[in-house]
């Protein structure tokens, strides 16, 4: 093993700025990391659960747009569980301004611009990950890794196949797993030598050594550049330094290796959908890789309403089927399934709730009917109101998407006229 | 020769290393330009120009690594030479953004290769 001191030697950055445009509405009130996920989540906990399993507690998250929901979650979630006394920290930092005058232009910018936290800190590696994923992995194979092959920089990787390629930065490797070629999106991207369907993408993980990193910034600052690591810094320092890839190595334990960027909002939806299933690809039950959040004390989720009358289940009956239900929902009468219900959702009488994703403090109102949806918090639908059912008119109110999911923003008012 | 002169601009907030510096550059064929201050040198950054620039890192107000950082935000592509009576700076990270860091001494032969380097370097020259 490398030896690495994680508590002493490594220093962790998660770009959390992201603004998320594809997301809106979802992030009409939030950034990216901080949208809702699974019931109880929000996106930036998978990361943060990876951080804690892989006993990392050293984190600055740099924030940028509309940051106030994520800080909140981070105060009330997380920041308990790092000890000051034992030199860790989970600290939120929006822009300073100390260098420049603007936000951040790239990645590598976001880390240049706080470049007085690591002479603060002086790591010896400089852990970058993002706040906008959802998978399972192991910090610290990926900084043995750097450590044993003493490399400068290196960026974790996943095989992707060719035809889905294009949105990602693709890399080829020597025997030596050293990084001989790197393109930003390619047209036409390279695949692997031992699998031609398939090819190596960058998964916007990086361990840097520190020093190594500094000076690659300064020399970006001067550059005729976009500040990003993907397009400028990796494919700048590939021809002279020692810059490896390593294989993710996937901790949710599925025949499939299972890491999503949610990048738009049907997407959101089927990555949301995917914990729904019987065995679902993405485990949130597995105990030894804990998914950590902040969650209230709430009462358990209730069903009402239909006992005594079996055999024959009357229409006034709570059901739950094939769904991921929060505490403190109640199901009072009413027929839920292949759906996602948040904290304190409230599903009212002969009301029907299908393939959708309804957040906290949402009230279905008596015999509504919401299929295909996604509601953010605190909305209230009206009595026999129907979402789902004729996008044509829900367009005319709402966001929707491409594969016909109606998204209604947090706190939407219902007026008369929208029925 | 027709070629025009590079353009130096100093930073310090030592009046005889202005005075010193100017009369030693000059004589080397540069125009000399001095500010005494970081402040100062940012604006005349703005208005003049210069192909390079000569800083101090000690000085009231703005010290010369904050004002190292403001030039490189703006993607300035303004050479800089630090040049301190302390090495100790040496190891500070955004000093290491800097294109060389001389140490000052009261023969200016190294700093004056330097310029020429740093120059010659960023195709100024």
């Amino acid at each position: 093993m490398s030896g690495i001191n994680l508590s002493r030697d490594v220093l962790t950055m998660i770009l959390a700025g992201g603004q998320g445009q594809r997301l809106y509405p979802l992030t009409k009130h939030r950034s990216k990391p901080a949208v809702p996920f699974g019931g109880i989540y929000r996106i930036i906990d998978f990361t943060l659960s990876n951080c804690i399993n892989s006993k990392l507690f050293r984190i600055f998250l740099l924030t940028q747009y509309k940051s106030y929901s994520l800080e909140k979650h981070i105060n009330l979630g997380w920041s308990y569980l790092f000890r000051s006394e034992l030199s860790e920290f989970i600290y939120t930092v929006p822009p300073q301004q100390r260098l420049a005058d603007n936000w951040y232009t790239g990645t590598a910018d976001a880390i240049f611009q706080n470049i007085y936290l690591l002479e603060m800190i002086r790591p010896k590696y400089l852990l970058i990950l993002s706040g906008d994923h959802i998978y399972k992995m192991n910090y610290a194979r990926l900084l043995d890794f750097h450590v044993d092959t003493g490399s400068d920089l290196t960026i974790a990787c996943q095989r992707v196949p060719l035809n889905e390629a294009r949105k990602f930065g693709v890399m080829s490797i020597d025997g030596d797993k050293r990084v001989i070629s790197f393109k930003e999106k390619p047209q036409n991207p390279d695949p692997l030598p031992d699998d031609s369907s398939s090819c190596l993408c960058n998964m916007g993980i990086y361990v840097f050594n520190t020093d190594f990193l500094v000076k690659t910034l300064g020399r970006d600052a001067k550059a005729e550049s976009a500040h990003d690591f993907g397009k400028n810094i990796i494919p700048s320092v590939i021809p002279t330094a020692r810059v490896r890839a390593y294989e993710f190595l996937d901790e949710n334990r599925k025949n499939v290796q299972y890491w999503r960027d949610i990048g738009t909002l049907d997407s959101y939806y089927e990555t949301s959908m995917d914990l729904v299933g019987v065995d679902p690809l993405f485990n949130l039950y597995d105990y030894d890789w804990p998914i950590r959040t902040f969650q209230r004390q709430l009462p358990p989720a209730k069903t009402v309403f239909g006992s005594g009358n079996y055999p024959e289940i009357p229409e006034r009956s709570g059901i739950v089927m094939d769904s991921v239900i929060s505490g403190g929902v109640i199901i009072s009468g009413a027929r839920v399934e292949n759906s996602i219900l948040s904290p304190r959702v409230r599903v009212n009488s002969y009301a029907y709730v299908k393939d959708s994703i309804i957040m906290n403090d949402c009230i279905i109102g008596r015999n509504a009917v919401v299929r295909n949806a996604i509601i953010d918090k605190e909305v209230i639908i009206p009595e026999g109101h129907k979402i789902g059912l004729d996008l044509e008119n829900d367009r005319k109110f709402f966001t929707v998407t491409d594969n016909g999911i109606v998204i209604i923003p947090k706190k939407s008012p219902f007026l008369k006229e929208m029925k | 020769m027709d070629e025009k002169k590079k353009k130096l601009l100093i930073a310090d907030d030592e009046e005889n290393i202005l005075i010193l510096y100017k009369l030693e550059f000059e004589e080397e064929g540069y125009e000399v330009l001095t500010a005494p201050s970081a402040l100062e040198a940012l604006k005349l950054i703005d208005s003049e120009k210069p192909d390079l620039l000569i800083m101090d890192i000690c000085m009231p107000e703005m010290d010369g690594i904050e004002a190292l950082g403001k030039i490189l935000s703006k993607n300035n592509k303004l050479p800089v030479i630090l040049n301190s009576a302390y090495s100790s700076y040496k190891d500070n990270f955004m000093s290491w953004c800097a294109n060389a860091y001389v140490v000052k001494s009261s023969d200016l032969t190294e700093l004056k290769e330097t310029v020429t380097r740093v120059l010659k370097e960023a195709g100024r020259n």
